[in-house]
């Protein structure tokens, strides 16, 4: 597990300091796909960086598996950063290496005999789909491709962690999409705990099973996926996660609106024509946007209700009663 | 230039050896100096990318100090840094004349050029890839000898070829201290006899030479580097589909 303690990155800067990240506390669980999502220079960047040291923090800790890493140098510091993967927006391959070269380069560091180092290279560019391009240059290959090249490089010395620093913010939605499925394969597959920066909350729906919502060097609220999807507190996972339009809908503010929240449970049950068929309340939906992750059913709907108490308590006891999850505050 | 001109060029070509032994030694010196100078000015080089700030190894007293010195060396014109430095041959190597001299001064003159070449190919090298490595556990040495030297590859070869054909103009000047090469028989014996055929002839010599090593090595930096190499195929169908 990764713990951050406290964590405090000031940059010095001319007209005196920039504060990067303050008083970040965070738990990474094993075997979680950890999401770090904010606006830019919410600080996500910097906590990334922190967690490998190539930013040393100003002031807290970076726990790792027990061991306080922080004050790590020398030849610990570098044993800690091979049992950390990290990849990158802009790939960062060398250039004048082929991929496989490129995926050999962390077992050349760490002096894993010749013969080894090439299986671990094939294996590991048949994990990401790209045994045939292995003597391709970086180049020759497409986005998605040398991304899967820098996800293999970065598993070549099996570390435990991967980070990755926005690493599909560069590549178009089809390619995110299977580089993100690779992501979820390593994670499923190899046990890798991941961390992932983005500013697109399509990838944290896509992949996460927790996330932290960055803002203004601060944690905002930090949780599992479905609950801060479901329920998100801080004003910024709320522009963040609710679309714009369940916004705009939102707001008239009369009581009779409920905010639906489907988080893989009810999503069988026909409830709105239950609402009408059991309990007569006939409901006008005002916004619906659900989508199925993982075969369950994610979304949100706001729905309106007939101006009328008793009616609305019905309504609410029905929806209880089917455990839907609702919010009167939208 | 007319045609008996050339003519009698080429006849005094064929009939003295002084021109086959003036090209070997300017193209033993320019070559010999510029390999002793890459031994100085690499190194030199790699730590004033490394140290500088924003480098891999800050160490800022160290770069200020080796820049202004690399800096004073630059600023000194060839011909009075020979003067100044005969004395200094002559402690170091017994002789202030001849081509070991000569190497010694070119060696002198253009390391600290290098430096500042070898630098600034290695500053072009992507931070990105830099950050990569280091993220992979790579100690400073790995990170010069497995990431920059490697991928600035292309430019360090450029950055050579300029040199050269730098240092060959230097060479030029041998003949102030009885060194030999095309620049000496020009200036040392084609002039005071008023040669100008000779003359003519060293020039036409030494712009072969340049045009060789500036195209040889222009060559080399393309073919080696695997950042063009899609490119460069796609240019070479381009340049045939031409009518």
């Amino acid at each position: 597990m990764i713990a951050l303690k406290n964590l405090t990155k000031i940059y010095p800067s001319k007209t005196g300091e920039t504060v990067a990240l303050e008083n970040v506390d965070l738990e990474i669980p094993d075997g979680s796909v950890f999401g770090v999502i904010g606006l830019s220079g919410a600080g996500k960047s910097t906590l990334v960086r922190c967690l490998n040291l190539l930013e040393k923090p100003t002031r807290g800790q970076v726990i790792i598996d027990g061991e306080d890493v922080t004050a790590l140098s020398g030849k610990r510091l570098r044993a800690l950063r091979r049992s950390v993967g990290m990849i990158f927006q802009s790939f960062n391959l060398l250039e004048q290496r082929t991929a496989a070269a490129n995926v050999r380069f962390p077992l050349e560091l760490g002096k894993i005999p010749r013969e080894e180092a090439k299986r671990r290279v094939g294996e590991l560019l048949s994990l990401v789909g790209l045994s045939e391009k292995a003597d391709f240059y970086p180049s020759q290959l497409s986005g998605g491709q040398k991304q899967r090249v820098a996800i293999a490089r970065a598993l070549a010395t099996e570390p435990k962690y991967l980070l990755c620093d926005e690493a599909t913010s560069a590549l178009d939605p089809a390619t995110t999409e299977s580089v993100l499925q690779l992501l979820k394969k390593i994670n499923r597959e190899l046990g890798v705990t991941i961390v992932v920066i983005t500013h697109e909350m399509k990838v944290v729906e896509s992949v996460c099973t927790h996330v932290a919502v960055l803002d203004q060097s601060r944690v905002a609220e930090a949780g599992k996926v479905e609950d801060i999807f479901s329920f998100p507190q801080s004003e910024i996972a709320k522009r963040l996660i609710l679309p714009d339009l369940i916004r705009s809908v939102a707001g008239s503010g009369k009581g009779n609106q409920l905010r639906l929240v489907f988080h893989g449970d009810a999503s069988d049950t026909p409830v709105i024509s239950g609402l009408a068929s059991e309990c007569g309340v006939p409901a006008n939906i005002l916004f619906a946007d659900t989508r199925r992750i993982d075969g369950k059913t994610f979304g949100h709907m706001v729905i309106e209700l007939p101006e009328n108490e008793a009616q609305i308590a019905a309504a609410k006891q029905y929806l209880t009663s089917k455990s839907v999850t609702f919010k009167e505050e939208i | 230039m007319n045609s008996l001109l050339l003519s009698r060029l080429f006849t005094q070509l064929a009939e003295t050896n002084a021109f086959p032994l003036a090209v070997w030694e300017t193209v033993y010196l320019t070559f010999a100096s510029a390999a002793i100078a890459y031994l100085v000015g690499l190194p030199l080089g790699v730590i004033l990318a490394v140290t500088d700030r924003g480098g891999l190894k800050p160490v800022l007293w160290l770069n200020k100090t080796l820049g202004i010195i690399v800096n004073i060396f630059r600023s000194i014109p060839f011909i009075i840094l020979m003067v100044a430095l005969i004395p200094v041959s002559r402690a170091l190597l017994g002789t202030s004349i001849g081509n070991g001299a000569m190497i010694f001064m070119l060696v002198v003159a253009a390391a600290p050029y290098v430096s500042r070449m070898v630098e600034s190919s290695l500053k072009e090298v992507d931070a990105g890839v830099v950050e990569a490595a280091k993220s992979m556990g790579a100690s400073t040495i790995q990170i010069i000898l497995k990431v920059y030297l490697p991928e600035a590859k292309p430019s360090l070869l450029v950055g050579a070829v300029i040199s050269t054909v730098t240092i060959l103009g230097y060479s030029a000047m041998a003949g102030t201290i009885a060194a030999g090469g095309l620049g000496a028989l020009a200036v040392t014996q084609a002039r005071p006899s008023n040669a100008q055929d000779v003359i003519w002839l060293c020039v036409l010599l030494i712009v072969i030479i340049v045009q060789l090593i500036q195209e040889g090595g222009m060559l080399l930096a393309t073919r080696t580097d695997k950042r063009v190499r899609a490119k460069a195929g796609r240019s070479k169908r381009a340049k045939t589909e031409k009518p």
